[in-house]
């Protein structure tokens, strides 16, 4: 499965210059830096610093992209956590119980948790990519658009059912912000909902749409609060705290390693990538321990699981990227145009062909983990200042910095006028328990599961039974199914079974009865 | 012998409006897709979402008239958040024609001054540096150009 001479020409082309490692330094700050300021998305600092890559070669730009990307997906934990504004679509979750944290006064050990989560994630996930890259990108090749819908339906079920208290409130929201995904011009070549407006006809905005709901309809629910951490001895940034919060990751090696496989195999889904990966890893951590209700009030697995499942994610899109040619994501679709740059094309031929360079990506990627662990713990100290700014501060500047970055993405005023109207939107749905979550997945998905049904739909003809020569499409609507009645059906068989010996004693209280009734007689 | 019927609070009322809006907001769309076009592959995902968002729509409006919500203790209330939502879409609204320097420095200004900031050099200060610092920074890192009234877009 591995091919030994490869690797082997992989590490000594790794280091036969010291400039791949170097360029990988200012790659990882660039991330950091577009992953930390909202509105600014790891696949635009790409795009941005992908004319720089025609002076590099393909391994040089290979090296300097991917150290962006990996910078980013730990970037975008900040904001998540000190500002509940995830940076990138990736770190939603992160946002759930780091933030939280945060006003606790643990934004320390939050940050620290999310360096650590994403460096070992990066570490497992370019790991299981090294050992696994053939069977990923045979079973990549396997999944048809049925299996994308169901992947999409059931992610934002399970986020629907498990943000928010009222689990109807919770699918309802998911469902409308499925449907507010497929405003716009659609695949069937039909234009819906626009209100005449030409900005709609490309759909929703969506990023601007998730910086409203999350971020600035949080900013208002806080505007009457001095500072983000409310006790000023709790305000200290402290990079002993960041450390032991660093630490404390290995007491997480299940959520790491549950995160991670989420994450590879999430994130090597064409499209759907790390923007699920993270809710998916984040429910089903919250499903399966011990304590559920603490998830959203600040519990510290809640952080690792998002972490976990992002930072893998990445492996699991190269994986699509190198072995197929097909981009998981804005991010790989960058690295895409950068494989056309550099005239080398993707899929089964590259890997044949390059395994060498295959290796020797996935080899920097481990150094790349490595250089973030002390790249992060330099500047973290820096950022997390944030918390001692008085919130009459932070609110108008965040305020703003989200309508500036929300222009950024999409080049006209359709950017800060979205994040106004669902600012708007999200603290109604905050204030009446609906999930923001799942409404921002399915604006962010809902374009995406449309296409997927009409590709359904013309493969199978219209044919059902299309659906049982499927079997993994089948498979994981089971589990959709499971995770909307599964918790109830599973209270039901409990409830039963805790009876049982009471009726077994009642029932043999009245043999008893009986026989004694018979003696009298 | 009938329970004493409580009339609905304030809050509830309003929960039971925003579940019709939505309903609402679901119908209109149904009916704009559909009036675009009847097709299979335009109703494809548009038509079974509806149908099921609406189903849900009444068991929840029926769950919350059999048993009403118990309204949350909110951090804000709704007279303290009006007017930073009435400020900020007057902020987005405005920037085409206020340029995002001038947008602002005016927003953040406006905010501090509303929110008990009272040393003038710091408002003006404040607000001028911060504009200024965050418009040259998005004008150097977009490729296309910026609503601006004093900085060149």
């Amino acid at each position: 499965m591995i091919d030994w001479s490869a690797v082997q020409e992989g590490l000594s082309l790794l280091f036969s210059s010291p400039s791949y490692w170097l360029i990988i330094i200012p790659g990882i700050l660039i991330g950091l830096l577009f992953g930390a300021v909202p509105g600014l998305q790891i696949s635009m600092a790409m795009a941005i610093f992908l004319p720089v890559t025609l002076y590099m070669n393909f391994m040089q730009a290979m090296l300097f992209l991917t150290s962006i990307f990996t910078g980013g997906s730990f970037g975008g934990s900040i904001p998540a956590i000190l500002m509940n504004i995830p940076g990138t679509s990736s770190s939603i979750a992160t946002s759930f119980d780091g933030y939280p944290m945060s006003r606790k006064g643990q934004h320390n050990t939050a940050l620290g948790l999310a360096l650590g989560s994403s460096c070992i994630g990066v570490l497992i996930g370019y790991g299981i990519l090294f050992l696994l890259i053939g069977p990923i990108s045979k079973l990549v090749l396997k999944m048809g658009p049925s299996e994308m819908a169901a992947i999409i339906l059931w992610g934002i079920t399970l986020i629907g059912t498990l943000s928010s208290g009222s689990m109807v409130k919770g699918v309802i929201s998911g469902l409308i912000g499925l449907l507010l995904g497929t405003i716009g011009y659609s695949e069937a070549g039909v234009t819906r909902g626009t209100l005449g407006s030409p900005y709609l006809l490309d759909g929703i905005p969506a990023i601007p749409a998730m910086i409203g709901m999350f971020a600035a309809s949080e900013l208002f629910r806080l505007v009457n609060t001095k500072y983000l951490v409310e006790d000023a001895a709790l305000r200290k940034v402290s990079i002993k705290a960041i450390l032991a919060g660093f630490q404390k990751t290995i007491r997480y090696p299940w959520g790491i390693i549950r995160g991670s496989l989420i994450g590879v195999f999430i994130g090597s889904v064409p499209g759907v990538g790390s923007s699920i990966a993270n809710l998916i890893s984040y429910m089903v951590a919250k499903k399966q321990d011990a304590d559920p209700e603490s998830f959203g009030q600040g519990n510290p697995a809640g952080v690792v699981a998002s972490e976990s499942a992002n930072s893998t994610s990445e492996a699991g899109s190269m994986a699509t990227l190198l072995a197929l040619g097909i981009p998981g994501g804005g991010a790989t679709a960058v690295m895409l145009a950068a494989f056309a740059m550099h005239n080398i094309t993707g899929g089964p031929q590259f890997i044949r062909e390059e395994t060498d360079i295959v290796y020797a990506i996935i080899f920097a990627n481990f150094g790349q983990a490595v250089l973030l662990i002390g790249l992060g713990l330099l500047f973290l100290p820096l950022l997390a200042n944030v918390v001692k700014v008085p919130m009459n501060y932070l609110v108008p500047s965040v305020l703003s910095l989200s309508v500036f970055g929300s222009f950024g993405l999409t080049g006209n005023m359709s950017g800060p006028i979205t994040v106004m109207v669902f600012a708007l939107v999200g603290w109604v749905f905050k204030r009446f328990d609906y999930s923001v979550p799942a409404a921002v997945v399915g604006i962010l998905l809902g374009g995406m599961a449309e296409d997927s049904l009409i590709y359904t739909y013309q493969i199978s003809g219209g044919q059902w039974s299309y659906l049982f020569e499927r079997p993994a499409t089948i498979a994981i609507l089971l589990l959709l199914i499971v995770s909307l009645f599964g918790s109830s059906l599973l209270a039901v068989v409990t409830r039963a079974h805790n009876l049982r010996p009471t009726r077994e004693s009642f029932s043999g209280s009245q043999k008893g009865a009986n026989a004694q009734t018979k003696n009298r007689r | 012998m009938n329970p004493k019927v409580k009339p609905l609070t304030k809050h509830q009322i309003v929960d039971l409006t925003v579940l019709v809006a939505l309903a609402s907001l679901v119908v209109w769309y149904f009916v704009n897709a559909r009036s675009a076009s009847t097709h299979i592959l335009n109703l494809i995902l548009i038509l079974p979402f509806t149908v099921l968002t609406l189903f849900l729509c009444l068991i929840q409006f029926i769950c919350q008239l059999i048993r009403p919500s118990v309204e949350a203790p909110a951090v804000e209330s709704v007279k303290s958040v009006l007017p930073v939502i009435s400020l900020f879409a007057v902020y987005a609204l405005t920037l085409p024609w206020l340029g995002f320097d001038v947008g602002t420095c005016l927003f953040v200004g406006a905010f501090l001054w509303f929110h008990g900031e009272r040393r003038w050099p710091w408002i003006v200060g404040y607000s001028l540096s911060f504009a200024s610092v965050v418009s040259l920074f998005f004008i150097a890192m977009l490729p296309y150009p910026m609503p601006m009234l004093v900085f060149p877009s």
